[in-house]
C-alpha cells in the first residue's frame, strides 16, 4: 500500500497551512491592540476591553469572509485547492477567535452586575420590535452556538459518523452564522459606529463572497446543462474524445439525470467513476491518478480504478461506470452499477496510444 | 494530444510541490499576512474617540457631608461652603450596582460619603466604595442647613440619548450608543442613576437625572429606548447644581 495514501493527521503543508494561520492571527491582533492605540488618540481612549472585544469581533468576521470564500476560489480557480485542504482548521481558528470576542464582552459589558452574565445576555435588552437598539448580541449568540458545532463536529470522526450526506447538511449552517453576523454587526456596530472600514468588511465581504459563489455556481449549472450526447446505442452517452484525456487524468461527463461522471486515463486504460467524493462531495474528475490511485483534489482520497474502493483499511466507495472506445470516442452507460463492482480498466488499443506516453504524476 | 501546459496536482500530503501550485500559494501567503496587517491598521484606526469623561479622585480618602436623598435616586445634598455653592451629587456604587439600599435608611438625614467620581463635562457621579463610605454622619447633632428647594425650570422637550450616569460618566469608554445599550440597561436595572444626554444645553447643562413625571425613578418603559436618539417631553427640575428632567411623555405624544 502505498505510504501516500493515509491523509495522515499531521503533515508539513498541515503544519505550514497553522503556521501561516496563526501568524496572521497573532500580525492582526497586535497591530490592532499594540499600533493601533499608538497611530490613533481616538483609539487609546477607548478603553481596553472594548479595544479586545473590537479587535477579535472584526477578526472573526474577518476570517469568516475568508473561509466561506475558499470553496468557490478553488470552483473557479484549482490551484486555491490547497486552500481548501485543511479548511478546517481555518474555521476551528475563526470559532476560536469570535468566541473569545465573546468573551471579551461578556466579561465587561455583562459583567460586574447583580443579574448573572449569561441571564444579563439574554433578558437586559428586550427592544425587540425597534431597528435602531434591537439586541444585536443575540446574532452574534446563535452564531457562536452554530461555529462552536461546526469546530466540534469538524473532524473526520464525525463525518463518518454522521454519515457525509448529513454532515454536509450541518456544515451549510455556516452560511447562517454568516448571514446571523451580518445582522449582528449591521445591528450593532454599524448603526451604532457608522463606521467605514466595518461597513466595508461586513457589507463589502457580503457582497464579495455573493460574486463569488455566483460565479462558482454559473459554472456548475453550465457544466450540468452542457449534458453529454447521446451516443447512437440507448443509454449509453458521449464523454469525450481520448485525445482530450491526458495520461493520469480525467475528462467528465454528464448523464441525462445530471449524475456527473468522471472517465480517468491511466497507463494505457479507461475506468469511469462518480464524480463525486465520497468524502466531501470533492470533484474526483478534477484529480489525478497517483501511484496507480484515482485521488481526490480535495483531500486526497484515494480510489481503485477498477472497483472505486479506497485499499484497506478505508472503506469509502464511488461509484464505476461501465465505459467503452468507439473509435477514438470515449463513451459511457450512465446506468451506475452497484458499488463495489469490479469492472477492469478498458485497454486503449496500441494505434491510439502515444508514442511516448506521458509519465504517471508522482507524490 | 496532451491537454497544453497541464497544471500540477497538489494535495496536502504529497511531499513534492509542483511549482505553478507553490508560486501561487506562496503569493497567497504573502497577500493574506499583508492582508490581515493592513484590515488590522484599517479597522484600529476608524474609530471616534468616546470623548472626554474619566474617573477622577478629588476626595483623596476624605469624606462629604451633606443630606441624603433618595428620590428619584440617591442624591447627596452638600451644602456651600465658602466660595462653593451648594452641590447636589448622584451616587451610585461599584460594578453596575446603585446604593439605593444603603442609601435609604438614610434618607432626609445628614450622610458621610467618601468615594471617587466619574465626570464629564457637567454630569459628575460620586462612585461610592465598600462599608464605611456610606454611613450616617458623626455626630448627627451637626445641624446641616436644610438643602435649598427645587426650583422648577417650566416644560421642555429634548432630544437626546438616555444612558446610565456612571458609563456616560466616564466609567466605561465608549459608555453610550448602541453597542452600549444592553450594558446601560443592566446598569440602570441595577441601581445606577440613569441621565439623559441633551443635544442642546438647558441652562449650560446636557445631562440631567431622570426622573418619572411624579419625581419616582425612570419608568421601566423607557429601558426600550436607551442607546438611541429620542426626543422626550416632561419639567425640568433644579436642585443646586443638578438639573432633573421629569419626564412625561415622547414627543409624538404617548405617555411614558
Ligand atoms: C455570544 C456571542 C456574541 C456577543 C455577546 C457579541 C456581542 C457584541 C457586542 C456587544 C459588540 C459591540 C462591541 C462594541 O462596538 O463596543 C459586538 C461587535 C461585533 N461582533 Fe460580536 N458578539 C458575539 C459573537 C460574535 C461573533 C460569533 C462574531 C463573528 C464571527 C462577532 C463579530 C462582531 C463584530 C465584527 C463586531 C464589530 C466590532 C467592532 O465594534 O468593531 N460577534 N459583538
Ligand atoms: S472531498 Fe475530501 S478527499 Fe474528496
Amino acid at each position: 500500500m502505498s505510504v501516500s495514501y493515509k491523509p495522515v493527521i499531521w503533515n508539513r503543508s498541515k503544519m505550514i497551512y497553522d503556521g501561516v494561520l496563526l501568524a496572521g492571527i497573532a500580525i492582526y491582533i497586535l497591530i490592532f491592540l499594540k499600533v493601533g492605540p499608538v497611530l490613533s488618540p481616538a483609539l487609546r481612549d477607548v478603553d481596553l476591553p472594548t479595544q479586545r472585544m473590537r479587535a477579535f469581533g472584526s477578526l472573526a468576521l474577518l476570517m469568516l469572509t475568508i473561509v466561506l470564500a475558499i470553496g468557490p476560489l478553488a470552483r473557479i480557480d484549482t490551484r486555491f485547492i490547497p486552500l481548501l485542504y485543511n479548511r478546517r482548521h481555518f474555521g476551528v481558528m475563526t470559532a476560536i477567535v469570535a468566541a473569545t470576542h465573546a468573551y471579551y464582552v461578556l466579561g465587561w459589558y455583562f459583567s460586574y452586575s447583580p443579574t448573572p452574565q449569561l441571564t444579563a445576555l439574554f433578558t437586559s435588552n428586550t427592544s425587540f420590535t425597534s431597528v435602531a437598539g434591537f439586541p444585536f448580541e443575540l446574532f452574534g449568540v446563535f452564531a457562536l452556538i452554530i461555529l462552536a458545532v461546526l469546530a466540534v463536529t469538524s473532524h473526520d470522526f464525525w463525518l463518518s459518523f454522521l454519515t457525509p450526506p448529513l454532515w454536509k447538511a450541518i456544515h451549510m449552517s455556516v452560511y447562517l452564522a454568516y448571514a446571523s453576523i451580518i445582522l449582528h454587526v449591521a445591528l450593532g456596530a454599524l448603526l451604532d459606529r457608522r463606521d467605514l472600514a466595518l461597513g466595508f468588511l461586513s457589507l463589502g465581504g457580503l457582497t464579495l463572497l455573493c460574486v463569488l459563489h455566483l460565479m462558482a455556481g454559473r459554472r456548475e449549472t453550465a457544466s450540468d446543462h452542457a449534458a453529454s450526447a447521446k451516443a447512437p446505442e440507448e443509454p449509453w452517452i458521449v464523454v469525450g474524445d481520448l485525445s482530450e484525456i491526458a495520461e493520469g487524468r480525467a475528462i467528465i461527463g454528464a448523464s441525462p439525470g445530471g449524475e456527473r461522471i468522471a472517465v480517468f486515463r491511466s497507463k494505457g486504460g479507461l475506468s469511469a467513476v462518480s464524480n463525486v467524493c465520497s468524502h466531501q462531495n470533492g470533484p474526483i474528475g478534477e484529480g489525478k491518478v497517483v501511484l496507480g490511485f484515482i485521488t481526490c483534489p480535495w483531500h486526497g482520497y484515494q480510489y481503485r480504478p477498477e472497483d472505486g474502493c479506497s485499499p484497506p483499511p478505508f472503506r469509502e466507495r464511488i461509484r464505476k461506470y461501465r465505459v467503452r472506445l468507439q473509435g477514438s470516442t470515449v463513451v459511457v452507460d450512465p446506468q451506475p452499477l452497484p458499488l463495489g463492482t469490479k469492472l477492469d480498466p478498458v485497454a486503449i488499443p496500441a494505434e491510439l496510444l502515444p508514442p511516448t506516453p506521458k509519465k504517471e504524476g508522482t507524490a | 494530444m496532451l491537454k497544453p501546459a497541464e497544471r500540477g496536482f497538489f494535495v496536502g500530503y504529497f511531499k513534492k510541490v509542483p511549482t505553478d501550485v507553490r508560486a501561487l500559494m506562496i503569493g497567497f501567503i504573502v497577500f493574506f499576512v499583508a492582508g490581515m496587517a493592513s484590515a488590522s491598521v484599517l479597522l484600529s484606526l476608524n474609530t471616534d474617540s468616546p470623548g472626554a469623561g474619566s474617573y477622577a479622585d478629588e476626595l483623596h480618602g476624605e469624606h462629604l457631608i451633606g443630606t441624603m436623598e433618595t428620590s428619584p435616586y440617591p442624591v447627596l445634598r452638600v451644602p456651600a461652603t465658602g466660595s462653593r455653592p451648594a452641590r447636589a451629587i448622584m451616587l451610585a456604587g461599584s460594578g453596575k450596582f446603585g446604593v439605593d439600599d444603603r442609601a435609604l435608611p438614610l434618607a432626609g438625614k445628614a450622610a458621610q460619603v467618601g468615594g471617587v467620581f466619574v465626570k464629564r463635562g457637567d454630569l459628575e457621579m460620586l462612585l461610592i466604595g465598600g462599608g464605611d463610605d456610606l454611613k450616617a454622619a458623626e455626630p448627627q447633632a451637626v445641624a446641616l442647613p436644610n438643602p435649598s428647594p427645587s426650583e422648577s425650570l417650566g416644560r421642555w422637550r429634548l432630544t437626546g440619548e438616555i444612558c446610565d450616569g456612571k458609563c456616560g460618566g466616564g466609567a466605561m469608554k465608549p459608555g453610550t450608543g448602541l453597542a452600549h445599550k444592553a450594558c446601560a440597561n443592566l446598569c440602570i436595572n441595577g441601581g445606577v442613576p440613569p441621565v439623559f444626554v441633551s443635544t442642546a444645553p438647558v441652562e449650560g447643562h446636557i445631562f440631567f437625572l431622570l426622573s418619572s413625571a411624579n419625581g419616582g425613578p425612570m419608568p421601566a418603559r423607557l429601558l426600550d429606548k436607551t442607546g438611541a436618539p429620542i426626543v422626550l417631553e416632561g419639567t425640568i427640575e433644579r436642585r443646586d447644581d443638578l438639573l432633573i428632567f421629569k419626564v412625561d411623555g415622547f414627543a409624538d405624544g404617548a405617555g411614558a
